[in-house]
């Protein structure tokens, strides 16, 4: 037995007394059970709905316990990061945008599940495969999109003599000038929230043939003609369409402008019609919602998508492989995906037709949406410089500075030394 | 003092000032009491005057405690508070004792330590101390939280209570001495209960401090039934881009209640800590 020092026993003792005097020891994991970390969802029924009945279904079937952790909004990459600096306190995590490529090294590559997952369900969206492909490797099971799209107000618009949403950003354009002359501005944020800014921004930078850095993921491409032009759109739009607000708006900010009728059009998730048509009934008749508006090189979206990973330091890896395969069968995927009317959209072929789309009809133009979405730094694939990229809101500033009054040249010279600085090491 | 002077002098000297702060530390206490007390209806319309309530709910008060764990979380958040601060102010004392009246080699040292190691930032410690809690099996208890926020609560109390200490005169002690106490009961009879203050203030900071902690409760408390008000609320009333802005308020009000009742009930001591040593005479 091994000898144990009179200091050992006392920091022993005092640990296991004030343990004993404060509450239980934590349960250690059970052979059977296996921790899946979410981050709390926007539609409360969601995790309602893993919690109890898939979660009991699946011990009932299989005796394996599934405790299903929920995080607050915006902790998601400080839990991972702990869980993976000290390869304990989850089995299966869910992932955000670009957290897959950041924590990566950490994860299990599931290309086989997602192969067969993918056969069984009519084959995965490039949306879902470009989100979680590391360097070959399928790092997660993609889960859903949540797509960021334009929502408009009908009553509105129709008082301008605008009946459908406009199929370009110049026809969004000349509609805004009217609405604003209505006292009805556009919201779009311009601020560091997490996606409502990078929502519509991206899109208006790829549609307008701009990116930040070329499909090989090292050369930075941010300064071209193509951008200036998008730079140069946007400082008209948010002058001649929108109020001086939005530069320090969050992602929160357009949802309760929405909600107090001081806006006519923004770009945001489902969650605008999900809170009215819960909240303010009078406001979710009138509100619909489009796909965004193409431009000179066609019509993008942004890939916002929501994936699962397995740790591989977990010490039922096996166990979690199988119950991402059972969770993905349609039987209990669908009842899933359905408690969330359609805020989470399938990245599988499968579901494109499924009952969860005829819910809520305004929010098929999420569906149709997937085929042109993409990560932040498209058309390079998902890395670590784009994830620092989008922390650092360079695109982003870009477009707020030059709405700010900054010159197009500035701004954008501005971008291309901070990206350069970026993607030197790569 | 505020005397000889007119009325309207005094309301210009006194009460003006008075008034003008009062309304600043009440203010947004106010904002939150409306705020919470608004139907969303009126919460989102920029077309009423937003410091007047119009048409007071119960709303999101009954909501607040029967949709969350709020309760719960109260109870969590106060059974942490307390007990982390008794231990923290026990071993605040243990610390400051020595560093204050004994005499021996690096105590300055060390009394600059304590000082130094307060300053070190959370996001800092919480990956090794998660390792601690996870090697230990505490995570999820509320147990993790209760050993951890000593961490950061005994250097303060140490520094804030070592302070104090030294404004108490020495000459007591050695009288007691001179009478036979031993070292131990000289402390426990004639030191300690001179240093009421001392705790009150030092016991006051450390429970706000614990009651409010965010980040190792984000981190070591996962499940609802075990969170903190400051995680529980925020996990629970902020989904995506939606913030439950009427039961945020709700909970933020109940939640500052206790504190303000510990505040009002001990304000004179704790004044009087803080300001001890301030003054020699």
């Amino acid at each position: 037995m091994r000898a144990i020092s009179r200091r050992g026993f006392l920091e022993l003792a005092g640990v296991g007394a004030t343990t004993a005097v404060i509450g239980p020891l934590h349960a250690s994991a059970a052979s059977k059970s296996l921790t899946v970390l979410h981050e709390s969802s926007f539609i409360p029924p969601f995790d309602e709905y893993i919690k109890t009945t898939l979660a009991e279904a699946y011990e009932k079937e299989t005796g394996v316990k599934v405790v299903y952790e929920v995080t607050a909004v915006g902790s998601l990459p400080t839990r991972i990061s702990t869980i993976a600096e000290t390869d304990t306190g989850a089995d299966i995590t869910m992932n955000g945008l670009l957290q897959v490529i950041q924590f990566g090294e950490k994860y299990l590559d599931v290309t086989d599940l997602c192969k067969e997952i993918g056969d069984k369900n009519g084959g995965w969206y490039d949306a879902g495969r470009e989100a979680v492909l590391v360097d070959g490797e399928w790092k997660a099971v993609p889960f859903c999109n949540i797509g960021q799209l334009m929502n408009w107000r009908t009553d509105w618009f129709a008082e301008v003599g605008v009946k459908t949403f406009p199929q370009t950003w110049e026809e969004l354009y000349e509609v805004g000038k009217k609405l604003k002359a209505n006292d009805h501005p556009f919201g779009f944020e311009l601020g560091h929230g997490f996606g409502d800014n990078h929502g519509w921004l991206y899109p208006l930078l790829w549609s307008y043939g701009g990116a930040e850095v070329a499909s090989d993921g090292k050369t930075v491409v941010i300064d071209s003609n193509e951008t200036a032009r998008a730079v140069d759109f946007a400082r008209k739009f948010f002058r001649d369409t929108m109020f001086e607000d939005v530069l320090g708006w969050t992602d929160v900010s357009n949802n309760k402008a929405w909600m107090a009728e001081q806006i006519s059009c923004t770009n945001n998730a489902e969650s605008i019609l999900w809170f009215a048509k819960k909240n303010f009934p009078e406001i979710a008749k009138v509100t619909d919602q489009a796909q965004n508006p193409a431009g000179p090189r066609g019509r993008f979206h942004l890939l916002d998508s929501i994936s699962h990973s397995i740790f591989n330091f977990s010490p039922v890896k096996e166990e979690a492989v199988a119950f991402m395969r059972w969770l993905m069968d349609p039987k209990q995927l669908g009842g899933w995906y359905a408690v969330a009317d359609s805020y989470y959209q399938p990245l599988l072929h499968g579901y494109d037709n499924a009952p969860m789309w005829q819910v809520e009809p305004r929010n098929i133009p999420y569906r149709d949406a997937m085929t042109t979405a993409h990560l932040p730094g498209w058309p390079a694939p998902a890395s670590r410089q784009m994830a620092e990229s989008v922390a650092k809101y360079i695109v982003v500033d870009m477009f707020a500075k030059a709405c700010a009054g900054a010159s197009t040249k500035d701004v954008i010279k501005n971008a291309e030394l901070q990206l350069k600085e970026i993607y030197r090491a790569v | 003092m505020v005397t000889g002077y007119g009325p309207v002098e005094r309301l210009v000297r006194l009460w003006l000032p008075v008034g003008f702060f009062l309304v600043l530390a009440l203010f947004p206490f106010y904002w939150m009491a409306i705020t919470s007390l608004k139907p969303n209806s009126e919460l989102y319309n920029r077309h009423v005057m937003p410091l007047v309530l119009h048409h007071p709910t119960l709303k999101h008060y009954i909501d607040l405690l029967t949709q969350t764990s709020f309760l719960t979380w109260t109870w969590n958040t106060m059974l942490v508070a307390v007990v982390s601060t008794a231990i923290s102010l026990v071993l605040g004392v243990m610390l400051a004792y020595p560093l204050a009246r004994m005499r021996f080699a690096g105590a300055g040292l060390i009394a600059m330590t304590v000082a130094a190691i307060y300053l070190v930032p959370q996001p800092l410690l919480f990956i090794p101390l998660a390792d601690v809690i996870n090697r230990l099996g505490l995570g999820n208890t509320l147990t993790a939280v209760i050993l951890t926020y000593p961490t950061m609560l005994v250097p303060f109390c140490a520094w804030l209570l070592l302070g104090y200490f030294k404004t108490v005169p020495m000459e007591l002690e050695e009288a007691a001495r001179i009478d036979g106490a031993s070292r131990l009961q000289t402390m426990r009879r004639i030191f300690l209960p001179l240093c009421t203050p001392g705790f009150i203030s030092a016991g006051i900071f450390a429970f706000t401090l614990s009651q409010n902690e965010f980040l190792y409760a984000l981190i070591f408390l996962t499940k609802s039934s075990v969170r903190t008000v400051p995680v529980g609320v925020i996990a629970e009333l902020i989904r995506g881009d939606v913030f439950y802005w009427g039961q945020l308020m709700a909970g933020a009000l109940l939640g500052s209640i206790p504190v303000a009742l510990i505040y009002s009930f001990f304000v004179e001591h704790y004044v009087a800590g803080l300001t001890s040593g301030s003054v020699k005479g």
